[in-house]
């Protein structure tokens, strides 16, 4: 299956209004009504995806002064199917604009063999908020491939470019790699002040994002046995950037 | 194999690469890695993350691109880890300064200028270059170098047998020819579609690394 959902948010005085808002089966969009301040829009997913061979792409763009909370989606990556599959999330963040998205965790099932992107382009004062959360396999499974992209990019300078890859135990058990932890857990924040310095702990860090000389947000880290230790972890990373 | 990269992975190549152990030493103080057994996964996972990476920017830079700071500015970005970027730059900035004495050229005037302390690996890539290796070459000695440091470092740390360490380094030989054809082949590609291979687990262990480096004495830098 193929699919290409969109979703533009605009600012009109103090309120984010949803321009475009097309869903693509399986990716349904449902905005929530009634929201004050940043539009909420909810991503559900409509059918058993993605399942190998599918190919899916939301497209985000948030003009400038605009807000807007995806919210969802709880994801078991990639069931049986033919071949491999691939998602896809652009986000376009204009100066000004805040986008935040803090999805339920990803697990990467046996036979999983998913390729995840995500590109954000974001300009001048944006603001991004993204958490992701990877699980290694179901409670003593195996896990499968996948692979993911993150591409940050701010003002056309890249920000953070971060690829993995699970499924291969000499990485997944390996010190360098997940470090024989079945859950790593991420969260990127742009347009926020980090700490002066880096912090960090047993298996989490919270380090700053972009040029040494002016940093743009901050990277939260932790890698975890289980994804209680993982978001403990990640919860004692990010008390350090609030401080 | 052009000479060059002999003389830049020669443990007698005067750029500092001695105090460095790759994340090991933290490894060792928190008892991740002991002996013998775990050192053969700790060196094959670092060299399909950090020595990938080291490896795909070594051989683009050795194709001498004009863009120096868009070059580094990708690494920096595929380098979230400040103790991860220190280490790199130092090591760019030591390798450098002997590299200016052997290779001059205005190439490498022009990188300096660009980028003042440069990324190890765009630094090997740059003098293997200047030198008239090949991106393979240069990617070679980078994905070498991002192993036997840490190997080096664990003969010192733990009191290793040099001959079973230096047959370890040995065993991924296979393992770092086709990390180096398959770097290559990416070399040409703009800077920012080179491939960005993460690695969390040492990015951490280079953070314990700086905090616990203020807080008591280690034998390496990082």
């Amino acid at each position: 299956m193929r699919a290409r959902a969109r979703l533009v948010v605009e600012a009109v005085g103090p309120r984010s209004v949803i321009r475009v808002l097309e869903s693509a089966a399986p990716l349904t969009l449902l905005p929530r009504r009634g929201t004050r301040g940043a539009a909420v829009v909810h991503l559900v997913n409509s059918a058993a995806a993605p399942l190998g061979g599918d190919h899916l792409t939301l497209s985000v763009e948030v003009a400038p002064g605009a807000a807007l909370r995806l919210v969802g989606v709880a994801a078991t990556v990639a069931l049986p199917g033919t071949g491999r599959s691939a998602t896809h999330l652009r986000l376009t963040i204009g100066d000004g604009a805040s986008f935040e998205h803090l999805p339920e965790p990803t697990v990467v099932t046996r036979h999983a063999d998913h390729h995840a992107t995500l590109t954000a382009e974001l300009t001048g004062t944006a603001r991004l908020r993204l958490r992701e959360t990877l699980v290694l396999g179901r409670k003593s499974e195996a896990p499968g491939h996948l692979t993911t992209e993150t591409h940050i990019t701010h003002d056309a300078r890249p920000l953070l470019r971060q690829s993995l890859t699970t499924g291969d135990p000499a990485t997944d058990q390996s010190l360098a790699g997940l470090a024989g932890h079945k859950v790593l857990t991420t969260e990127i924040s742009v347009g926020t002040p980090p700490p002066p310095a880096p912090v960090s702990g047993d298996w989490w860090s919270l380090v700053p994002l972009g040029p040494a000389t002016a940093p743009r947000g901050y990277l939260a880290t932790a890698l975890g046995p289980d994804a209680v230790t993982a978001s403990a972890r990640l919860g004692a990373a990010l008390a350090a950037a609030t401080g | 194999m052009d000479i060059s990269a002999l003389v830049l992975a020669d443990s007698r190549y005067p750029g500092g690469g001695h105090v460095h152990s790759g994340g090991l030493e933290e490894a060792v103080s928190r008892g991740l890695v002991r002996g013998e057994r775990e050192l053969p996964g700790f060196l094959l996972g670092r060299l399909r993350t950090a020595g990938e990476l080291a490896a795909v920017f070594a051989a683009a830079a050795a194709l001498l691109p004009t863009d120096w700071a868009g070059l580094d500015a990708e690494l920096d970005a595929r380098t979230p880890s400040p103790a991860q970027r220190t280490a790199s730059r130092a090591q760019g900035r030591g390798t450098m300064r002997a590299g200016v004495r052997a290779w001059p050229s205005p190439v490498l005037d022009a990188l300096l200028s660009a980028v003042p302390r440069p990324h190890h690996p765009i630094t090997l890539g740059a003098l293997t270059g200047v030198a008239g290796g090949s991106p393979a070459d240069a990617a070679a000695v980078a994905g070498y170098l991002a192993v036997s440091g840490p190997a080096s470092a664990a003969v010192r740390l733990l009191g290793l047998d040099p001959f079973a360490v230096n047959a370890m380094v040995a065993d991924l030989s296979a393992e770092l020819r086709t990390q180096a054809t398959r770097a290559a082949a990416t070399a040409a590609l703009p800077a920012a579609d080179l491939p960005a291979p993460g690695s969390p687990g040492l990015d951490l262990l280079a953070e314990a690394h700086a905090r616990h480096h203020k807080e008591e004495v280690r034998l390496f830098a990082s």
